[in-house]
């Protein structure tokens, strides 16, 4: 079965063909570079593009996969959750080429899609699936989700951030020290010559829950940064290897705990955070089943993702997707 | 050949869909969607598909409004639009909302103005008149305040589109027996009306690309909003970093 998947809930325009849920036959993904003079996505900017790049890109992509639309078997795109206007792009998009298609629509959750891009493959050697049920941590610039898979299409949120996302945290601490955006790979860097425990930061995590907390970790850098220059300059390297440690350690731990916890059989990661290499070692360390996580470019937004989700939902049948798209849609 | 054409608008809170087959509209229907235009688009396409009894794969032609209008509002049935056309390959057309809010009022040989609600108590706007037994817009998209607006009608002109009341009597204080208006049903946008000005646009030229249609935004997109946090030089205070407001 061939799905012809598109995601637009954030600043990437991504449209894909998806076989039997696994093997991608493209996957197309422009990235707005409208954002990086303003630092930040202004969500109205993100969705005039969107509309602008959907239609070329979805050409592309059939392009790319070799096939023409009689070829393909569904579409699949993003309903949420996400920024309302950019999401209504890709859906409305999607609907309206399903309908004249004669082909099935089908609404997908875009955390779902982070779960099931683990499932993607990269070459065309047939690796098993990964083993449910599982713990998935979720973490880019837009989520800080941990969430247990018991099975296909039943998914249960463990917690979340109740203030800003672990990648927003690394690039707002990245542009305190002076260094580029997106902050993770920076801080990454930076982090390398640096002393982790040059200074001790607050926990970025609630006692007692799955929940993370990262804006008092960022206050705390910012108090750090400023008394540091008041005495002089900056140690840039012990600072972003203290914040990575910080906010590494929180995300493993809260993973490590939840996968004890239930029992799991293996622990995913999804999102651009996930290519942060102290956070992949410090998981690995602290639990006693396989890790799994996608490449670089399988791991931010793009329409792959959205491919395999939306082709497992149609095997698994789950909970009814609303009609329209939701900011907040929640998980099945 | 059996032919048809499928006409959208989502430009405001209200929406309208019809089906035309080139000589008649077979069906249609506009209704007060508020902004629940990407729940009702499809479910209404299909109903009017039904009630008209024709098939998805008799849609050649699909006409879409491109504003001005809501931003959010004019994506939605342009990336239907673009959809249904790259689906079936149906030639794709778009046609200004006011040009749809003024095309019925032509045969009035009035100077006719359409307004449209831009937020902030201001309107899009533009003006319509026969000259030389040509019907046409005469002046650019328009968006300001009434009073900006009226200082550019000084002759008798037919208010059609979304004046609520209070709009109403701001323009009869500001013109006087200027400014006249079209009963509420006839100052509705209709999709029948798009769908007719579409298949004639389409008559007349080629396909563009798909990804060539662009809404008429007018205004540039407002930069503030949370997600907006414009690159400043290492901040000195929370505030300044974009820091949420702390709890204590
Ligand atoms: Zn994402």
């Amino acid at each position: 079965m061939r799905i012809l998947a598109i995601e637009t809930s954030c600043d990437e325009t991504g449209v894909a063909v998806i076989e039997d849920g696994r093997r991608i036959r493209a996957n197309v993904i422009a990235t707005q570079l409208a954002h990086q003079a303003t630092g930040g996505i202004v969500p109205e900017v993100a969705a005039r593009e969107h509309l602008r790049a959907i239609d070329p890109i979805t050409d592309t992509a059939l392009r790319d996969a070799g096939i023409t639309l009689r070829e393909v078997d569904a579409v699949g795109a993003t309903v949420g959750p996400g920024l309302v206007g950019c999401l209504l792009v890709g859906a409305n998009y999607g609907r309206g080429l399903a309908l004249a298609a004669g082909l099935p629509f089908i609404g997908v959750n875009h955390l779902e899609g982070h779960v099931y891009a683990n499932w993607l493959l990269q070459t065309e050697e047939l690796r098993p699936e990964p083993e449910l049920p599982a713990v998935v941590l979720v973490v880019s610039g837009a989520h800080s989700d941990l969430v247990l898979m018991e099975a296909h299409r039943r998914f249960r949120l463990l917690g979340r951030t109740i203030d800003d996302a672990a990648g927003e945290a690394f690039d707002k601490v990245a542009r305190l020290l002076g260094l580029g955006f997106p902050g993770g790979p920076e801080i990454e860097k930076a982090a390398k010559d640096g002393d982790p425990n040059a200074f001790p930061l607050p926990k970025a995590w609630l006692a007692d829950r799955y929940d993370f907390s990262f804006s008092g970790l960022k206050t705390a850098v910012l108090r750090l940064t400023k008394s540091l220059e008041e005495k002089g300059t900056v140690p840039v390297g012990d600072v972003a290897a203290s914040f990575q440690k910080a906010i590494v350690e929180a995300l493993a731990e809260k993973t490590a705990r939840a996968a004890a916890e239930h029992g799991v059989r293996s622990v995913m990661l999804g999102g651009g955070v996930a290519a942060n290499s102290a956070l992949r070692a410090e998981i690995t360390r602290r639990i006693a089943v396989p890790l799994h996580v996608p490449p670089p470019r399988l791991c931010t937004d793009n329409g792959a993702m959205v491919g395999a989700a939306a082709f497992f939902s149609l095997r698994h049948r789950g909970a009814e997707m609303p009609a329209g798209v939701r900011s907040n849609l929640p998980l099945a | 050949r059996v032919s048809a054409l499928l006409a959208l608008d989502t430009s405001t809170e209200w929406a309208s869909v019809a089906v035309f087959d080139g000589s008649a509209v077979l069906a249609e229907e506009t209704w007060h969607a508020q902004r629940r235009h990407a729940e009702d688009l499809f479910p209404t396409i299909e109903r009017l598909l039904t009630l008209s009894r024709q098939q998805i794969g008799t849609v050649d032609k699909v006409a879409v409004a491109t504003g001005p209008g809501s931003f959010t509002g004019l994506r939605v049935a342009i990336a239907a639009a673009q959809g249904l056309a790259r689906g079936s390959g149906a030639a794709l057309v778009g046609i200004s909302t006011l040009d749809v809010l003024a095309y019925p009022h032509a045969s009035s040989k009035l100077r006719t103005c359409p307004l449209l609600p831009a937020g902030r108590g201001e309107y899009y706007a533009a003006l319509y008149q026969e000259r030389n037994r040509k019907w046409a817009r005469r002046s650019p998209f328009i968006v300001g305040s009434l009073v900006d607006l009226c200082r550019q009608i000084g002759t008798h002109t037919l208010f059609v589109g979304e004046i609520d009341a209070e709009g109403e009597s701001t323009l009869r204080d500001l013109l006087g027996p200027l400014a006249l208006f079209a009963p509420p049903a006839s100052r509705m946008r209709r999709a029948g009306y798009l769908a007719e000005l579409g298949w004639n646009e389409l008559a007349e030229r080629t396909q563009a690309p798909l990804g060539a249609l662009e809404p008429i935004y007018v205004r540039q997109p407002a930069m503030g909003g949370s997600f907006a946090q414009p690159f400043t030089p290492p901040p000195a205070d929370d505030a300044a970093l974009g820091l949420p407001k702390r709890t204590a």
